[in-house]
């Protein structure tokens, strides 16, 4: 039988239902929130790193003339290669139901056996045969097909080639192919043929032995792998040797898990106020009871046992309900994040370790919580307990200057008033609500930190559209077949590449793409960060962006470097570093690039179209297509610049948009403070309440009173989350700065933002104060007088 | 009987003087107050509203501290005890009864009186309850046991109080109005009761503050406090 202290202990938690459940839930939602995130991130921390080890990436890829069986096995002769194997890779142009569409081939050397970069069949068949694609599963949804559909694919100006689909395979170390529009498929040696490609493998994919080597390591194995491939008269177009068991995508995914976890904890955090706040009232109704147990020998100790005690037990029957919920909500969002960064769940299991540290801080948080107030409350005098006569504490100052506002109603006075009575709960409401707003500001100033970031990219191309043909033909040829459309405004031929850094120790960087304009060119004028942008004249000047710094730091304004370009070393000076995109780029002089690849003939063009002209990009890109084939000119692919400006946002507001989502589950959670704050003040006032009643205050009055309460609780919560969101934009911009790319800082936010979210906070106040003001309403006189 | 020991001071009050901080100015409630009770005594204490009754009784429980002055109850000295040992004392030394019983609510009539037993430690657990149902019924609750107090009476909540206070088996009880509460039939029975007690030695001594008229011809003794200081007994009879 329990000692009568845990009796009364249970049965306070039995007559006060309302305000357990209400702590119960507080707790529930914080460790689900928190949980969530937690069993996602641990999720898509493990399959993430699981899977992309487990289809052995290749540690380089070399893009060579031709790779046989003889090379491969020469390859993996050497002692620091572990295997090697070839493959090809083709662009192609798609025809889907939703327009023309990028595609990028493979094709294995032996698809049945594919050791590097393992591909996971997922439905139908596999290898496909000839005359058949298998479709990468993260392009199904961009390329609108389904098994058993037929797929026109067309390489250059060959004829299209229907494919029939016949199975859905995934290959983890690909970047998605949503994300990247593009159609990514795997096809047979024979189907390259049938598309009018050589169907030689010119790709050698190879993994090193020692699989511990970081990035620098590798490059030195790829160093002697090359001079392997040289050795026997093949030119090395480029090699990519990425970080060591790091996913293209791991920028992204890291960002993705770092808001998570800052959310998680944020969201943790906020229901801790919750339980401080629902703990502190319970115990503002149990002064008297303190006392009277004092009087009688109770020590503070025991006290304090007693009601952290309960907060314990409470602790555990949240986790009860918490920690399922929690493992569902995770499984099923490292589900979708997984499906949406091409991964797949099946067959992970969030770790025990993690369901334990949910179980800990779902006993402890409410404790932890709890300790304040109940240790406040414990210190309180026998005598000062005993005279406790409830809530009526003043609103002190504040209420004050209220009550000497000019034009406020008594009703209204007296909501002001209540609002400020408690002012720690108050506090902790206002401080919740805010930090979601703070959020969700923050997240919107992002957005459009993003959007003007990509915005200054795309200002600086004054082109519609990019073309690539199958040879290089003289600029004049191009230029003038190309004005001659209808539509088009201008045109410049243009040149490009890759490129590598030849390093000092005589290892190379990693390939990237160089874009050649004329000078001075109308098409481009990238917006400078520092140095300057290319100008007529120009022979070996060099432009760079960001991200190629970031990957060779020693590209920088002034600096002389070795770029190999069509497998020969060149000289340049670094002029000047440009914003642009997330790709590692860089620019340089038409002409000069044009010699080094040779015939001072031109493999690329852009199109600007007419402003205001009838005619979509999409119809010039067919009058185009059309003009070219006329006059024998085959054009490659055709990219609308749109359609990469597109591609850029998604994956940059990718980021954006979690932490919107984030911020909108911190706003309901902050509504359920503000939900839980009123209904304790209703609760506490009922005998108030009574009194209002008895005087002649109406349904409407005292409906009135309690949502005009939430209200300038709402609207101080808006207030404080304007300059809060300052700098929770400064830590949110540099923080996307640093995982992805530079933005400018939005400090001011967006005034549509304020408003959206003064809105959004009185929709949340209405409705979290809906339920604590029907209970006022239904609150009789007779009842609430007889109210202890 | 052992007259040494009835003879013994329970309580020893020296120059005690008991000063509040008002909001304006000090409030002296006490005045340099020296009272000797000695064990088996019924001690009545009177006096109008603001007289220091109640900060007498909450000096004597502990509850309050003398700004100046020497409280002494049944030999510890209540004014030097550290507070988180005090509980613990009074729990074991000293029942109080309230004017407004304050039972809790949400224990039965057993188990409010159980309470202080529980926290003191006092009594084998399995005894406990026994203990309480013989409290009860010695106070003539027996058959409201297991009610909750809403359930009861004020006259029964009151005896339920006063059965609490007895579950220790205190050296002092002390009642703070403990008929103000209640109709003039039930106030006599309560006086009746509380007398009786000190009568047949449940109650080793009782020192009660009152309003209540009658409640003088059941004391061994009163005390009369005016403007915070004891009035001597022949002027209090002239008055």
């Amino acid at each position: 039988m329990p000692s009568p202290r845990w009796n009364k202990v249970l049965r306070d938690v039995w007559l006060h239902k309302p305000r357990t459940v209400l702590v119960v839930l507080a707790i529930a939602i914080g460790i689900t929130g928190a949980g969530s995130v937690l069993n996602t991130w641990s999720l898509l921390r493990r399959v993430t790193r699981e899977e992309f080890r487990a289809s052995n990436p290749p540690s380089a890829t070399f893009r060579t003339d031709s790779v046989d069986d003889a090379l491969i096995a020469r390859v993996r002769a050497l002692p620091a290669v572990g295997d090697a194997q070839a493959r090809r890779t083709v662009i192609a142009a798609v025809r889907t139901a939703n327009g023309p569409r990028t595609a990028v081939l493979f094709v294995a050397g032996d698809p049945a056996n594919i050791r590097i970069g393992i591909v996971h069949p997922e439905a139908g068949v596999w290898p496909p045969a000839d005359g058949q694609i298998a479709v990468e599963r993260s392009s199904v949804e961009f390329a609108s097909v389904t098994l058993g559909d037929s797929l026109e694919v067309q390489l250059r100006d060959a004829g299209p080639e229907p494919l029939k689909v016949t199975g859905i395979a995934r290959d983890v170390g690909l970047a998605p192919g949503w994300m990247e529009h593009v159609v990514y498929g795997f096809v047979s040696r024979g189907t390259l043929a049938r598309l009018g490609a050589p169907s030689s493998l010119n790709e050698l994919q190879v993994v090193v032995r020692d699989r511990s080597l970081d990035q620098a390591a590798v490059r030195r194995v790829a160093d002697d792998v090359k001079r392997v491939v040289e050795s026997t008269g093949r030119r090395v177009a480029d090699v990519n040797v990425p970080v060591p068991g790091r996913h293209i995508h791991a920028a992204q995914i890291d960002s993705l898990l770092f808001t998570q976890g800052a959310f998680g904890v944020l969201a943790l955090l906020l229901s801790g106020f919750l339980v401080v706040n629902l703990i502190g009232a319970m115990l503002a109704g149990q002064v008297r009871e303190i006392g009277v147990m004092k009087a009688v020998g109770a020590r503070g100790a025991q006290i304090a046992g007693m009601y952290l005690g309960l907060a314990l037990v409470l602790g555990l029957v949240a986790s009860a309900v918490a920690l399922p919920a929690a493992a569902a909500i995770g499984l099923a969002y490292a589900q979708f994040t997984a499906s949406v960064l091409n991964f797949d769940v099946t067959g992970f299991t969030i770790p025990p370790g993690i369901i334990a540290l949910q179980l800990v801080v779902g006993i402890l948080m409410p404790v932890v919580a709890a300790a304040v107030p109940v240790l406040r409350g414990c210190r309180i005098s026998v005598s000062e307990a005993l005279r406790d006569s409830g809530i009526g504490r003043s609103s002190g100052s504040t209420g004050f200057l209220l009550g000497r506002a000019s034009g406020v109603t008594r009703p209204l006075l007296l909501s002001l008033r209540n609002a400020f009575r408690r002012r720690q709960r108050m506090a902790l409401t206002l401080l919740a609500l805010a930090t979601g707003g703070a959020v969700y500001l923050g997240a919107i100033n992002l957005r459009a930190s993003v959007v003007r970031s990509v915005d200054l990219i795309f200002d600086s191309q004054h082109y519609d559209i990019v073309l690539r043909f199958g040879r290089s033909w003289p600029a004049d040829s191009l230029e003038s077949a190309l004005a001659s459309v209808p539509g088009v405004a201008r045109a410049e031929a243009w040149s490009a590449g890759r490129a590598a850094v030849s390093r000092p120790d005589g290892t190379m960087g990693n390939t990237f793409s160089v874009v050649a304009p004329p000078l001075p060119s109308r098409a481009l004028a990238l917006a400078v960060e520092s140095g300057r942008w290319l100008t007529a004249g120009d022979t070996n000047a060099l432009v760079v962006n960001r991200p190629l710094m970031k990957d060779d730091p020693d590209l920088k304004t002034g600096r002389d470097v070795t770029l190999i370009i069509a497998g020969r070393p060149t000289r340049w000076t670094v002029v000047g570093v440009v914003q642009s995109g997330p790709t590692p780029s860089a620019w340089v002089p038409r002409e000069a690039l044009a010699r080094i690849l040779g015939g001072g003939r031109f493999d690329r063009a852009v199109v600007a179209r007419a402003p205001g002209g009838p005619a979509s990009t999409l119809e010039i890109v067919q009058r185009v297509r059309a003009e070219m084939a006329r006059r024998g000119i085959d054009v490659e692919s055709s990219d609308l610049l749109s359609e990469n400006r597109r591609v850029i946002e998604d994956h940059l507001l990718m980021v954006a948009g979690f932490l919107g989502v984030m911020s909108q589950l911190m706003i309901v959670v902050g509504g359920l403070g503000l939900a839980a704050t009123m209904s304790l003040s209703v609760l506490e006032r009922t005998r108030e309440i009574g009194v209002m009643r008895a005087i002649g205050a109406q349904h409407h009055a005292i409906l009135a009173m309690v949502q005009v309460e939430g209200l300038v609780i709402a609207v101080a919560s808006w207030a404080i989350a304007i300059p809060l969101s300052v700098p929770m934009s400064v830590v949110l911009g540099r923080a996307f700065g640093r995982v992805m790319i530079p933005v400018p800082v939005t400090l001011l936010p967006e005034p549509g933002g304020v408003l959206r979210w003064l809105a959004v906070v009185v929709v949340v106040s209405v409705a979290g104060c809906a339920w604590p003001a029907f209970r006022a309403m239904r609150v009789t006189t007779s009842a609430a007088l007889a109210y202890e | 009987m052992n007259l040494n020991t009835e003879m013994r001071p329970v309580i020893s009050m020296r120059g005690v003087t008991k000063t509040y901080r008002g909001a304006v100015e000090p409030f002296t409630a006490l005045a340099d107050v020296s009272l000797t009770i000695t064990r088996g005594e019924f001690v009545v204490v009177v006096g109008q509203s603001g007289s220091g009754k109640s900060t007498l009784l909450g000096l004597l429980s502990g509850i309050d501290r003398p700004t100046r002055g020497e409280v002494i109850v049944d030999g510890t000295a209540v004014h030097a005890l550290p507070e988180r040992a005090i509980s613990a004392w009074r729990g074991r030394a000293v029942g109080i009864v309230f004017q407004f019983f304050q039972l809790l609510p949400t224990l039965t009539a057993a188990e409010n009186v159980m309470l202080p037993m529980d926290f003191c430690g006092m009594w084998p657990p399995r005894e406990r309850r026994e203990r309480a149902v013989t409290l009860l019924e010695r106070l003539g609750v027996a058959d409201q046991v297991d009610k909750l107090p809403a359930s009861l009476s004020g006259g029964q909540q009151q005896r339920v109080a006063v059965a609490r206070a007895l579950a220790n088996s205190p050296a002092l009880l002390l009642a703070d109005e403990p008929t103000g509460n209640l109709d003039s039939r039930t106030s006599a029975a309560m006086l009746e009761l509380l007398a009786g007690l000190v009568q047949d030695g449940s109650l080793q001594t009782l020192v009660m503050v009152t309003h209540e008229r009658g409640a003088q011809r059941f004391a061994s003794r009163t005390v009369t406090l005016e403007d915070g200081r004891i009035v001597p007994a022949a002027a209090a009879g002239n008055a």
